[in-house]
């Protein structure tokens, strides 16, 4: 074996791209995690990452002003949340067929408003936009090793590392995280206490859309500096992937987020190794099927009147 | 019954002119003129280009312009047939699957996979007529319902939400289909990567060979018949129909669920198995996907349309493929970008599947009928 390899997976390079490739997927797992606690499960979250990607990337070119670039994209996932919302809890769509409608609009819509607005339909890359920073955390920075691993990251890396705790501390310590998971708990018993089981959905479902943009203007704003046609390519659905086998804690999914960006970093040094990277790709497919196969047996055999 | 029936077919045809409008508003605004002409002139433009491009969208796939006259488009009717055949049969696995209230959503990776090992058979098989492609076809059919097990197995037996394990394995599918291809059965003289040809006797008997119109839509539409067959006139069938209506009913009523729901995710699968591989046998002759085509996610929305009633999917899935080779031809023609079809579609979705839209309408119809059954009863009493 030669040592290229290794020294490829255990470098700082390695490190940080792994991290690069985790924070949309963790931004978006978060937000999968507040729906799912609901018990509106956002599968939309694919194509609300991608109108926000789209949109963060058309405002800072037109008004080059970072801050109402952020702003529109959070606009995009409070405005794709609340359709969704509106359709299955008012409407009575049934919420995963909203969700896809809402993903194929995503896909054929922005490329559609991309061609009106630049006049291409395949990147945005003649337009001049903004990225968001990276920061260097001062005297942190200056330690080797230390200062490698912490520092010098993309300001919205800090900021899902910070909603990891935050929402961990909405979901267990509010009154709106006791909400939250009674209605996704049991809907009836909730609104039996006097809980709005429609407004406390929806509020999840915004809270989750919003998650979801961040993701999103991470890929357009930060990973590459425009916006190219499906460029969210699956993230939202591997992000419900992390979801799923992170459970119903935030550091849970936050784990679940890292096993999948570090494994698709990783695919890209073990190709050296001759190891096919379609191999290493599936992995963490593989792991949570595996993972949710277990989950489901295990309350399976707990549970003594089984579900039909 | 009936009226209730007649509304649905109502609100179907006012969720596609609307959506058609859509799509008609949506041309107006991208051929709205720059430069300098007042208001009421660009809106002069607008439209009369608007109504050209709307009608190349409507009208290619079967009409073409020539010298003046409007003629029958021959090539145009050929894309739209070809097109409709994998979303057909996608569209029935789908439809089948969600009759039982179940969201197996694993339609695209069953057929990709099914697609990539058949196609080591379409090669390699011995070359007999009529046999090789029936034992190619039956193989990705076999894959298909394999597939298609796994997350109905974690479903119908524990519990296990086939949502989320369905599409994780479409990406284990895609990744596992790719590696197949391009590690066993590539053709190292192509330029991208596609697998080798198939054999000749593999490949679908042709109905017209100019514009490459294959077979497959007959086995489509013999599929879809004999679903409809299955699901209206055997007991199977009725089984299913009532876990989908009311699985404790049924429960109750002696039907094993848990067992019913497992044979519905394996003969969904082995439809949907066979998606991919009748196109590749018919239209391209070798395996040539680099990522998945999206039929699977075709069939959510044509089984939603169709209210997942075979005998419609087909119809579904010819009105889906209509717009979309519109939308293409209009795209060669024009700047319009044909992904505008998308939104159409997730306008009609939407609006299908939205239980409360028009829902007063469907009300009035139920009462109208419930009156209607009380006079003709009162009218039996007083007779």
């Amino acid at each position: 074996m030669d040592n290229t390899v290794l020294n490829s997976i255990f470098s700082w390079d390695f490190v940080a791209a792994g991290i690069r490739v985790t924070t949309p997927i963790l931004l978006a797992a978060l937000g999968a995690l507040v729906a799912e606690m609901a018990g509106t499960p956002n599968i939309a979250l694919e194509g609300t990452m991608l109108f926000s990607a789209f949109i963060g990337v058309i405002i800072s070119g037109f008004t080059q002003s970072l801050w109402l670039a952020v702003l529109g994209a959070l606009l995009t996932g409070i405005v794709m949340s609340s359709i969704l919302a509106y359709f299955s809890l008012k409407l009575k769509t049934d919420i995963i067929m909203a969700a896809i409608a809402l993903n194929i609009f995503a896909s054929g819509g922005t490329i559609y408003a991309l061609y009106l607005l630049t006049g291409d339909k395949g990147s945005s890359a003649s337009l001049k936009s903004l990225v968001l920073p990276s920061i260097d955390i001062p005297i942190i920075k200056d330690i080797p090793i230390l200062g490698d691993i912490l520092s010098g990251h993309h300001i919205l890396t800090y900021v899902a590392i910070i909603l990891v705790f935050l929402v961990q501390y909405m979901l267990y310590k509010t009154p709106l995280g006791l909400r939250i998971r009674s209605v996704g708990e049991s809907p009836d018993a909730a609104r039996s206490v006097g809980i709005s089981v429609f407004r406390t959905q929806y509020t999840a479902l915004i809270i989750s859309g919003m998650l979801a943009s961040l993701g999103g203007i991470f890929l357009s704003m930060g990973y590459v500096e425009w916006f190219a046609r499906d460029m969210t390519s699956g993230r939202g659905f591997i992000a419900l992937a992390a979801q799923a086998l992170g459970g119903t804690s935030a550091y849970g999914v936050a784990l679940g987020s890292l096993l999948f960006g570090f494994s698709e970093a990783l695919s890209f040094s073990l190709q050296f190794l001759n190891i096919p990277y379609e191999v290493t790709q599936s992995m963490p497919f593989i792991i949570t099927v595996g993972a949710l196969a277990f989950y489901a047996w295990n309350k399976a055999k707990n549970k003594k009147n089984r579900d039909i | 019954m009936k009226s209730t029936k007649r509304y649905e077919i109502y609100r179907t045809l006012i969720a596609i002119g609307i959506a058609l409008a859509l799509g008609y508003i949506l041309i107006l605004i991208t051929v709205y003129p720059d430069g300098d002409m007042t208001f009421v002139e660009k809106m002069k433009v607008a439209f009369k280009e608007a109504n050209e491009s709307f009608r190349t969208f409507l009208l290619s796939p079967i009409l073409k312009y020539r010298r003046g006259n409007w003629v029958f488009n021959l090539r145009g009717f050929i894309q739209w047939i070809n097109e409709s055949v994998p979303i057909i049969i996608t569209g029935l696995a789908v439809s089948l699957i969600f009759t039982a209230k179940h969201f197996n959503i694993g339609a695209e990776g069953q057929l990709f996979l099914g697609a990539a090992i058949a196609t080591g058979a379409a090669i390699y098989f011995p070359s007999i007529p009529i046999i090789t492609p029936i034992v190619v076809i039956l193989l990705a059919s076999l894959v298909g319902a394999g597939w298609s097990a796994i997350p109905g197995y974690l479903k119908s037996k524990w519990n296990a939400s086939e949502v989320v394990t369905s599409l994780m394995l479409n990406y284990v599918a895609l990744y596992m289909g790719l590696f197949i291809i391009k590690t066993f059965l590539r053709d190292p003289n192509a330029g991208q990567l596609v697998s080798l040809k198939f054999s000749d006797s593999a490949t679908l008997f042709l109905l017209n060979s100019r514009y490459r119109w294959h077979s497959g839509i007959l086995i489509a539409l013999t599929l879809s018949f004999a679903l409809w067959f299955v699901m209206k006139k055997t007991t199977w069938g009725y089984k299913v129909r009532l876990i989908g209506n009311n699985k404790h009913f049924a429960y109750y009523s002696g039907i094993n669920t848990q067992k019913t729901f497992f044979q519905v995710h394996l003969l969904s699968g082995a439809i949907a198995g066979t998606a991919g591989i009748i196109e590749l046998l018919g239209y391209y002759g070798r395996f040539v996907w680099l990522y998945s085509p999206g039929y699977g996610w075709d069939g959510i929305i044509i089984a939603t349309l169709a209210r997942n009633n075979p005998i419609y999917v087909p119809i579904a899935a010819l009105f889906l493929s209509y717009i979309r080779v519109g939308a293409k031809t209009m795209g060669r023609y024009t700047n319009i970008p044909p992904e505008m079809v998308s939104i159409l579609q997730a306008t009609i979705i939407l609006l299908v599947t939205a239980e409360a839209f028009l829902s007063q309408m469907k009300q009035r119809a139920i009462e109208k009928e419930a009156r209607k059954t009380e006079e003709a009863i009162g009218g039996e009493l007083n007779g």
